[in-house]
């Protein structure tokens, strides 16, 4: 059986054609021919959303999305640079207890009774850092963004970071960091950034319980003053909601928020020297599973690759049926689910491919992850028909993005924190449809350094060790759960 | 001031600056109401349809939920209703293995299946010229699964099942707690009493006819209802649907099982040994079903005891006694039966003992006084705005409307549901606090290896242990 697939409309002549046109109905009488696959009418034309941007007069920029289906606005500040550019070294997770104590009470309000005045209006507004970026954030029924947004802006503005508050949030962050010790992906995770990146990147850094001990009040505020700063802060406003009317609110919130601050650079430092692959064991004793995280350092966001490596990385590990997951879980039965990634962040953010594997099959499974990036670099060509689904798949996943006034607002900020061309989805169909096979293999043989591929796998050594030294694919160096010798 | 304006091909059309008529779904009001339109269909066969157009992507979820979950199967049998849900996606009559995937994730959509102890559903999100596709995939995997079914599809589900636990339970820290649970409240014969995932001794003894003869009572169109939420003009999917699902066989009438919530005599307690460094304790009542309008004030009860900063058991153990790093409570809500869990991590040089004592004492005191005026509203707005905040996915929307039918016969219940969650009085709360939250219950320490002595009462506790087959426990004696 074969199957029809279809162009998506580029133009807007193709659009306009589209657009009165319905699905086409399969109108057939007599006995229904199950054996063929219904023929798809034409693809709907992408709608994406208008915006106005506008900038406060503090430097914030200021964007409204309208969706009115609904009585709910979501509201994003989001801030461009994260922990990395603004915390010491030593003292990882400043950033994160600045976020959580923003709701730890401000000159006029308690802590008890910034989370009453929340619960009353039946939001919550949550506060994070991460690593290229932070934001302060709450979903509202309409009727209540107005006092939302005030109490956000007080949280932000007029915080008092109490001792006692910060205390209590180490205590908790000691007992999760103990509980990430026994979770095998997180160890996974941080035992990835610290053998790819080392200790002296940023993305190598991984918060612990020394750097978590370091951190003082005076460290809070001093991330406070540096970070939240209207110079690189984006404001999305998406839902049902009239673009002046947000204006007004939104510079009265703001009024008292001082000009300052810009983008940070993300120059981060070099990358240290590649190492031949290696398999990175981390002993996790009787583990009915083995986690793989294996990878290399990637391209930043801006690669003039972004669109031949999300569709090649869709084939290779994004899609339910793309290779890895197909052979590895569906076909072996070595996995629930195995998928691979790329970071895209402002700098080299990981190329990252792994799952949980049954622990027998550990050896098995690592020989069939490396014959699949042997494979996508040339050894088994892309057929056509992937190559048409791989297009396909994302170009028409698009509308997703705008589905929820969530969606939207983290759709169109990310156009401005991440600077991509405003028509960026507009775009999008071309920029995937322009990608050739040939480019497909550049980037897989660009990107893909199975030469210096770290791979980790935490698993139970007892059992898994031997064999995988019998594959011969890498020499092995133990870790602790730390990622340390 | 810069202002910029980025095009909007069908705005484009309608004119600048307006939207497009498509986009205004009939949802719109003024206040912060909550509804959906929707129409209903019957086939012949018994199959019920639900049609909710909602244009404001151009995508449709097409969501078929069958009445069927692990409560369905018997003691030694467990586990079919799961590996359905797996098989399901392995082709049918007229369907090649992958055409599934690729006729909806390989088009842009998704598409998923989830079984819990009452029923299962399979759902296909995919850009709306896709929806005649979609209901082809459902018809032949409802009408002519069987066709293609034989032993090696069904090995191959297993391994990947058995994965899917390594995943979710045994590789994970505390990863068993709630199957612990479900054993220690329900009797071993009772039918939420087995986990989902089912029992792996029993999936390897499973045969092909076991599994044919379950398919052919549960999968029956008269056993389903299948939910179109989206951009689709619902006289053409009546027609598509009636086209795919019409000449489909009813099935035979189902005995649905008498289900009721037993009473725990006395309190159970319950010691369990695992790869963690930090112990936690977990208190389980036995509550309600779905089917019962006590389930609404519960919520309530969820959220007034262990919901946000200000919350009771959140304030106290958190924050003023700082005695523990986290705690959550919720109701395990089943179609016919519930309980009503609490979970406490302490922080260290805190026992689990001494954080039982203090969270029972807050419970007496709310069982007590009741909740306030003030935490009454505080969780009546926290729900509004779920409640309105689901609407806004299609998938979201077909899952509220199946439930309505399936749980309650009705599609539209979640109005009745909506009006009855705003109606739930601070008496209703301290009333179901004292008729459930009583003496009968269990009590789960789950502790590092070697140290049973960390569990709260470890002298009245049993140690519990698992199975040489990897799934079942078995019951030791107290310390």
């Amino acid at each position: 059986m074969t199957l029809r697939t279809l162009k998506t409309p580029a133009t807007l002549a193709l659009a306009l054609a589209l657009a009165v046109a319905a699905p086409a109905a399969s109108s057939a009488q007599g006995k229904l021919d199950r054996a063929t696959a219904p023929t798809p009418g034409s693809s709907p034309a992408m709608r994406v959303p208008t915006w106005t941007r506008t900038k406060l007069a503090n430097g914030a920029e200021l964007i409204v999305v309208e969706k009115h289906d609904l009585p709910l606005v979501a509201f994003n500040l989001d801030f461009v640079g994260g922990a990395p550019s603004f915390e010491p070294a030593d003292k990882l997770g400043t950033a994160q207890f600045t976020g959580q104590m923003l709701s730890e009470g401000t000159k006029t309000r308690t802590a008890d009774e910034l989370s009453d005045a929340q619960q009353m209006l039946g939001t919550t507004i949550a506060a994070s850092v991460g690593s290229e970026g932070g934001n302060v954030r709450f979903t509202a029924l309409k009727d209540k963004f107005v006092p939302a947004l005030d109490l956000l802006a007080d949280m932000m503005l007029n915080s008092t970071f109490p001792d006692s508050a910060l205390e209590r949030l180490r205590g908790r962050a000691l007992v999760a960091l103990a509980q990430q010790r026994d979770q095998p992906n997180a160890i996974a995770a941080n035992v990835f950034s610290r053998v790819v990146y080392g200790d002296a990147h940023p993305y190598g850094r991984v918060t612990n319980e020394k750097t978590v001990k370091a951190i003082t009040r005076d460290d809070v505020l001093a991330f406070h003053r540096a970070y939240f700063k209207p110079g690189r802060a984006v404001i999305t406003v998406s839902g049902d909601v009239d673009p002046k009317a947000v204006r007004a609110a939104v510079e009265r919130a703001f009024a008292a928020w001082p000009a300052g601050g810009e983008r940070p650079s993300f120059a981060y430092g070099p990358l240290p020297a590649p190492v031949a692959r290696t398999i990175y064991l981390v002993d996790k004793p009787k583990a009915a599973q083995s986690v793989f995280a294996f990878g290399t350092p990637g391209p930043a966001r801006n690669t003039p690759d972004y669109y031949a490596l999300s569709v090649m990385n869709h084939l290779l590990g994004g899609l339910f049926q793309s290779r890895l997951n197909h052979d590895i879980r569906e076909v072996k039965g070595f996995s629930y689910g195995v998928r691979s990634s790329f970071a895209f962040g402002h700098g080299p953010g990981a190329f990252q491919a792994g799952g949980g594997i049954v622990s027998a099959k550990t050896d098995s499974a690592l020989m069939g992850f490396m014959t699949h990036f042997k494979g996508v670099q040339g050894e088994m060509p892309f057929t056509d028909d992937e190559v048409k689904q791989g297009k396909e798949s994302l170009i028409q996943s698009l509308p997703s993005r705008f589905a929820t006034v969530n969606n939207i607002a983290a759709s169109v900020s990310a156009i401005y924190t991440q600077d991509l061309p405003e028509t960026f989805y507009q775009d999008y169909a071309s920029r995937i449809n322009a990608v050739t096979k040939d480019d497909l293999v550049r980037v897989a043989k660009k990107y893909i350094d199975t030469d210096h591929m770290a791979l980790v796998i935490v698993g139970d050594r007892a059992t898994i060790e031997d064999k995988l030294k019998a594959t011969g694919i890498a020499p092995i160096t133990i870790l602790d759960v730390d990622g340390k010798h | 001031m810069r202002q910029v304006r980025t095009f909007h091909l069908a705005a484009l059309l309608a004119l600048a600056g307006a939207l497009p008529a498509v986009a205004q779904p009939a949802t719109r009001g003024g206040s912060n109401s909550v509804n959906i339109q929707f129409q209903r269909m019957t086939l012949p066969n018994g199959l019920e349809v639900i049609l909710a157009p909602d244009h404001t992507i151009p995508q449709v979820a097409v969501n078929v939920w069958y009445h069927v979950g692990s409560k369905n199967e018997s003691a030694g049998r467990t586990g079919f209703a799961h590996m359905f849900e797996h098989v399901m996606f392995t082709g049918s009559g007229h369907v090649p293995y992958g055409m599934h995937d690729r006729l909806t994730e390989g088009v842009g959509g998704t598409n998923n299946g989830s079984t819990t102890n009452d029923r299962t559903n399979y759902y296909e999100v995919v850009p709306s010229n896709y929806l005649e596709s979609a209901l082809w995939l459902e018809s032949d995997r409802m009408g002519f699964l069987l066709d293609k079914l034989d032993d090696a599809k069904f090995r191959a589900q297993r391994d990947i099942v058995q994965n899917e636990r390594r995943q979710g339970v045994d590789n994970q820290p505390y990863g068993r707690a709630f199957e612990l649970l479900d054993y220690g409240i329900y009797p071993s014969t009772h039918r939420y009493s087995w986990p989902v995932v089912g029992y792996m001794t029993d999936l390897q003894a499973a045969t092909v006819d076991d599994v044919k003869n379950f398919f052919r009572l549960y999968y029956a169109p008269s056993n389903a209802t299948i939910a179109i939420v989206g951009d689709f003009d619902p006289a053409r999917a009546k027609s598509m649907v009636t086209k795919y699902f019409g000449d489909l066989k009813g099935g035979t009438r189902i005995a649905r099982p008498a289900i009721t919530m037993p009473a725990l005599a006395a309190e159970k307690r319950m010691v369990f040994e695992d790869r963690v460094q930090i112990p936690r304790l977990y208190l389980s009542w036995p509550s309600v079903g779905e089917d019962q309008s006590d389930t609404h004030a519960i919520q309530f009860l969820a959220q007034i005891l262990a919901g946000p900063r200000t919350a009771r058991l959140t304030k106290a153990l958190v924050y003023d006694r700082q005695s523990a790093a986290a705690v959550g409570a919720f109701d395990n809500t089943n179609e016919n039966a519930g309980n009503f869990i609490v979970q406490i991590t302490p922080r260290p040089n805190h026992t689990l003992g001494e954080l039982e004592a203090t969270a029972d004492s807050i419970i007496a005191r709310l069982k007590d006084t009741g909740p306030t005026a003030e935490e009454m509203k505080k969780t009546q707005a926290g729900l509004e705005f779920a409640f309105v905040s689901q609407l806004q996915s299609n998938l979201g929307k077909s899952n509220i409307l199946n439930s309505g039918l399936v749980f309650h016969g009705d599609a539209g219940n979640f109005r009745k549901e909506y009006a009855q969650l705003k109606a739930v009085t601070a008496a209703d709360v301290k009333r179901v606090a004292n008729k459930y939250l009583g003496a009968g219950r269990v009590v789960l320490s789950i502790v590092p290896l070697g140290k049973p002595e960390l569990a709260s009462h470890a002298d009245r506790s049993a140690r519990v242990t698992v199975a040489a087959d990897g799934g079942h426990y078995i019951m030791g004696n107290t310390q």
